[in-house]
């Protein structure tokens, strides 16, 4: 670059003289300058500047060709393409043993939200808080402006919130499918059916998982697609199971129990027609499980199938049926019966007096204490033990529940000669009502072993058999006794030969051992049509207090006889049980016109 | 060339520098302003509100705001170009510690009246103090390895600021824009040789880190790479931006689907509608002939700023008009490169369409420089 001066004093000088401009001088040296600048250094700038331009022109190029191509292709509509695994959101239904509805589907739909799509997250918020008085307006506006994407705001809605939230128009408010379980029965057989709830949970669909009852049982049945939809078909029959709750729930109340168990089972197959525990709750809704408390009072406890009790004297009918199959007693045989029984330190006591002696039969009908501790102590530790677990008593019952595992009978650590006596009128070994239902459906429908089921079954092979017909036999006509002219006379039901026995046991203390005076456990466990068996039922309440006498009446006799009575008036005519009316009450005429 | 060696009295003073003003240029932006106003009038459904408005009135702002930066010498502008680069590396770091944190990341300071972006400063201000150290700097010692450090790290603290914001799209474009105006400086050959080697060694380390404990970007950031090689992938989680431009872009066609007619956009199925992805709704509108109008709309106004600066001989006006028109090239390049799916999305807003306050300011006030630089050339 030049660095001669653009002004050179001596040319001005010059030029002065000459009169010419001198700005001419300082033009043409500029001129002069900027030829200098063409040097090396510019043509180097303007060849980079080529170099990037070329650069440039082929990101132009192939903008241009990537949005001419894009132009062309085909255009494609928006869609939402799933991906990853489907969850399957079909669940089967679950129907009685006529094939009506206990647990079925619904298509709801879930609401969920993109607050980035929102418009005006406070009317959004505003509204949804109107919509559902459950939710906060505050926090949900507090959602929707922080830094979520995504974020459910109710699982399932109703058709008419899904309309309501509709309206609100807010772009980022979307619904997805919903499928959900619906109990149409409401609580009938909620124990049973259990409940359902969500497990994993994507917006086009969630799967719906069993959490307790058959539902739980049965959940990798439910959820095969390889079922087509076929439904899980129970032995329940809805109508029986619904007459059952009802007449259970009024006895429940009139008779002050705390809580109550029914169980009717068909005699031949074990299917369980019904099965109630109360107090219950809608599978809808399923409540929480309680953190704190006793378990066993929560509305979720099965009575029926988890409660374990000493269910009492029920008991004594398989002593005596045991006795008469090893043929050490027959009915008439005369028992000693006088009391107190003494053994050790223990008295065994009886209800009343009944002076030195009873016929076996009497025994039962009498439910005499000493009299059957004294045939158990003929039978001995070792075939009592046997002879109740041939019954089912010692294990779990194979119930097709998940909650039927823990229904585990409590037996005596040590089976020793009191126990057998004890355990002969049913204390010291704590069963549940299905045990009792299944027992006596064995020893009493002709003496073929049965499993109490939930399925349906078409044909059911005979079981291994338990006592002979005869002592079958022989023991359905005592337990006919026993309601004629026993302690169970509320029992009877005209046309349906009811027999049975009652139970009435002092409830264990819960803290510090021995029994209440003043809380039982009272059972009717029956059988009907006493001459041609078909059903077995078990009713048991759990402290029921009749109050309508002088002083509170407890036992079963007073308790829940007349319940199960009322049952059967209710539920045989449903099951299809004729009436065996042999001959017609002329003589009330002949009576009254006395 | 230096100013100190101008005569003044061949540049033009007072109201008479208007006529000087470089008018095609301002025509152009004029024009490709327009064509956002009317996108932003669709994509809000026929509504004035809420982003026409505020973008018309920043967009008279900024023209006015342009004449004002034009009005002033250019000379004053280069002495100051220390100033401005120190100041907005101040920001940033204001940005650091006292920004505001929108949409995950921290990137706006608020200074009462406006919500400014100081990475959006910086990319004109960097050019700007580039153009004038090149200016500075004797043409002997460019490439001499000092003299080349230097820049470099002038061009490295910026962006290691607003990588740290996070923003990788603003931090390329500040890299790519500082080694351009390095590149057109003069810078010997085998510079950019290396660093392109380093780059290429550095992204296979990126892709090397991936999962272990060292691993150099976020993981939205690889997703986003995945995604890019392969949109198909995720098409509703992180590869829906692209897949749901590429249905816009492919349903426009042609021609288009008419104005106010885009489904895609007007549907809500595109996210960032306004901002980054506007592209896609003049696409299906217009179709391919709206599109590339808009690109060639960009390319003249880019094509103008190279011959305003091939005719100027002062090499800081010359370097910062080139220097700012590469900016503006790859701005909308980078954009629309990955509107299409060429690139991965980064988030580059379209310039001066995207609505957004910051990016459109500083837009305008880089083409006051260049107007400056036009009016007040050495002739």
């Amino acid at each position: 670059m030049s660095r001669a001066p653009l002004r050179p004093l001596a040319r001005i000088l010059k030029a002065r003289e000459r009169g010419e401009n001198p700005d001419a001088i300082e033009a043409e040296n500029r001129a002069r300058r900027h030829e200098a600048m063409a040097d090396k250094q510019r043509q180097r700038a303007e060849g980079r500047l080529l170099v990037l331009g070329l650069a440039f022109f082929c990101a132009f190029g192939l903008i241009g060709m990537r949005m001419s191509a894009l132009a062309s292709s085909v255009p494609e509509e928006p869609r939402a393409s799933a991906v990853g695994n489907p969850i399957i959101g079909q669940r089967s239904d679950i129907v009685d043993r006529n094939g009506r509805i206990l647990a079925t589907n619904l298509q709801t739909h879930s609401l969920y939200a993109h607050p980035r799509d929102m418009i005006d997250p406070a009317h959004a918020a505003k509204e949804l808080a109107a919509i559902f008085p459950e939710l906060d307006e505050a926090e949900l506006l507090k959602d929707f402006e922080g830094d979520r994407r995504f974020l459910w705001i109710r699982r399932q809605i109703s058709p008419e919130q899904m309309q309501a939230v509709h309206d609100i128009g807010s772009p980022g408010l979307l619904f997805g499918p919903r499928e959900m379980r619906l109990y149409p029965n409401g609580p009938i057989a909620a124990h049973i059916l259990g409940g359902a709830s969500y497990g994993r949970e994507g917006v086009a669909s969630a799967e719906v998982i069993g959490v307790a009852g058959v539902e739980r049982k049965f959940d990798g049945f439910l959820r095969d697609p390889a079922n087509e939809g076929a439904p899980l078909q129970l032995s329940l029959d809805l109508t029986v199971q619904a007459a059952a709750e009802q007449v259970l729930a009024g006895g429940m109340s009139i008779m002050n129990a705390k809580g109550a168990a029914s169980v009717l089972m068909d005699i031949h197959t074990g299917e369980i027609i019904s099965m109630v525990s109360l107090p219950d709750f809608d599978p809808n809704n399923r409540p929480r499980v309680q953190a704190t408390g006793d378990q066993s009072d929560s509305p979720l406890f099965n009575r029926a199938v988890q409660g374990v009790y000493e269910l009492g004297s029920v008991f004594k009918i398989f002593t005596v049926a045991q006795a008469m199959e090893l043929a050490l007693v027959n009915p008439n045989t005369m028992i000693d019966t006088q009391g107190p029984l003494t053994w050790g330190r223990f008295r065994i006591r009886d209800f009343h007096d009944y002076g030195p002696e009873l016929s076996t039969t009497d025994v039962i009908v009498e439910s005499s204490n000493i009299g059957t501790a004294r045939i158990a102590m003929q039978i001995g530790a070792e075939r009592q033990r046997a002879f109740l677990d041939s019954l089912g008593f010692l294990e779990a019952t194979p119930l097709e529940m998940v909650e039927a595992p823990t229904g585990k009978p409590l037996l005596p650590r040590n089976w020793s000669e009191i126990s057998t006596m004890t355990i002969s009128y049913g204390h010291g070994l704590s069963s549940s009502p299905v045990h009792l239902a299944a027992g006596y459906a064995s020893l009493l429908n002709g003496g073929t072993r049965v499993e109490p089921t939930l399925l349906r079954r078409e044909t059911v092979e005979q079981g291994p058999r338990v006592v002979s017909e005869a002592v079958s036999a022989r023991s359905r006509s005592m337990l006919r006794q026993v309601v004629t002219r026993g302690t169970a006379s509320f029992g009877e039901v005209p046309g349906y030969e009811v027999g049975g026995k009652t139970g009435t046991a002092d409830k264990p203390r819960a803290a510090g051992g021995g029994y209440y005076d003043d809380k039982v456990i009272s059972t009717f466990a029956s059988v009907f049509p006493a001459n041609d068996p078909q059903y077995v039922l078990i009713v048991t309440l759990d402290e029921p207090s009749e109050n309508s006498g002088d002083e509170p009446r407890r036992t079963a006799g007073w308790t829940a006889v007349p319940i199960a009575a009322e049952m059967i008036r209710r539920t045989a005519p449903l099951l299809g049980l004729r009436p065996q009316v042999d001959t017609p009450q002329q003589v009330g005429v002949t009576l009254t016109s006395n | 060339m230096s100013y100190l060696e101008y005569n003044t009295k061949y540049v033009p003073t007072g109201l008479r520098k208007l006529l000087h003003l470089n008018w095609p240029i301002i025509l152009l932006l004029c024009a490709v302003a327009c064509a956002g106003f009317l996108m932003l009038y669709s994509v809000a459904g026929g509504s004035m509100t809420p982003w026409v408005e505020p973008q018309m009135q920043r967009f008279a702002f900024g023209l006015v705001l342009m004449l004002i930066v034009a009005m002033v010498p250019i000379w004053f502008w280069r002495n100051m170009a220390f100033v401005a680069y120190g100041g907005s590396l101040l920001l940033l770091l204001g940005v650091e510690f006292f920004g505001e944190v929108r949409m995950g990341a921290q990137r706006w300071i608020d200074l009462g009246f406006m919500r400014l972006q100081p990475s959006e400063l910086t990319k004109i201000t960097m050019v700007m103090f580039l153009a004038a150290y090149y200016d500075w700097l004797p043409n002997k010692k460019t490439s001499h390895p000092f003299w080349v450090v230097l820049p470099v790290l002038f061009i490295l603290t910026p962006t290691m600021l607003v990588l740290n914001q996070p923003d990788l799209g603003t931090a390329l474009l500040l890299l790519l824009g500082g080694a351009t105006v390095m590149f057109l400086a003069g810078v010997h050959w085998a510079y950019f040789a290396t660093v392109v080697g380093a780059g290429v060694a550095g992204i296979m380390a990126v892709f090397q880190s991936r999962g272990t404990t060292w691993q150099l970007l976020k993981d939205y950031q690889y997703r986003r790479i995945d995604t890019f090689l392969d949109p198909a992938n995720d098409p509703l989680g992180a590869g829906y931006h692209i897949t749901q431009a590429k249905i816009a872009l492919g349903s426009g066609g042609w021609t288009g689907r008419g104005f106010m007619q885009g489904t895609q956009s007007r549907l809500n199925f595109l996210p960032e509608k306004h901002t980054d992805f506007i592209f896609t709704t003049l696409a299906e509108e217009f179709g391919f002939v709206g599109a590339f109008t808009l690109l060639v709309l960009y390319l003249l106004i880019v094509i103008f700023c190279i011959i305003s600066a091939l005719g100027n001989r002062d090499r800081f006006a010359s370097l910062l008009t080139l220097g700012i028109a590469m900016t503006f090239f790859l701005f909308f390049a980078v954009n629309m490169a990955m509107v299409t799916g060429l690139a991965p999305v980064v988030g580059v807003p379209l310039p001066l369409v995207s609505y957004g306050g910051s990016a459109m300011l500083v837009l305008l006030v880089a083409f006051g420089l260049v107007q400056s630089a036009h009016i007040h050339r050495p002739r």
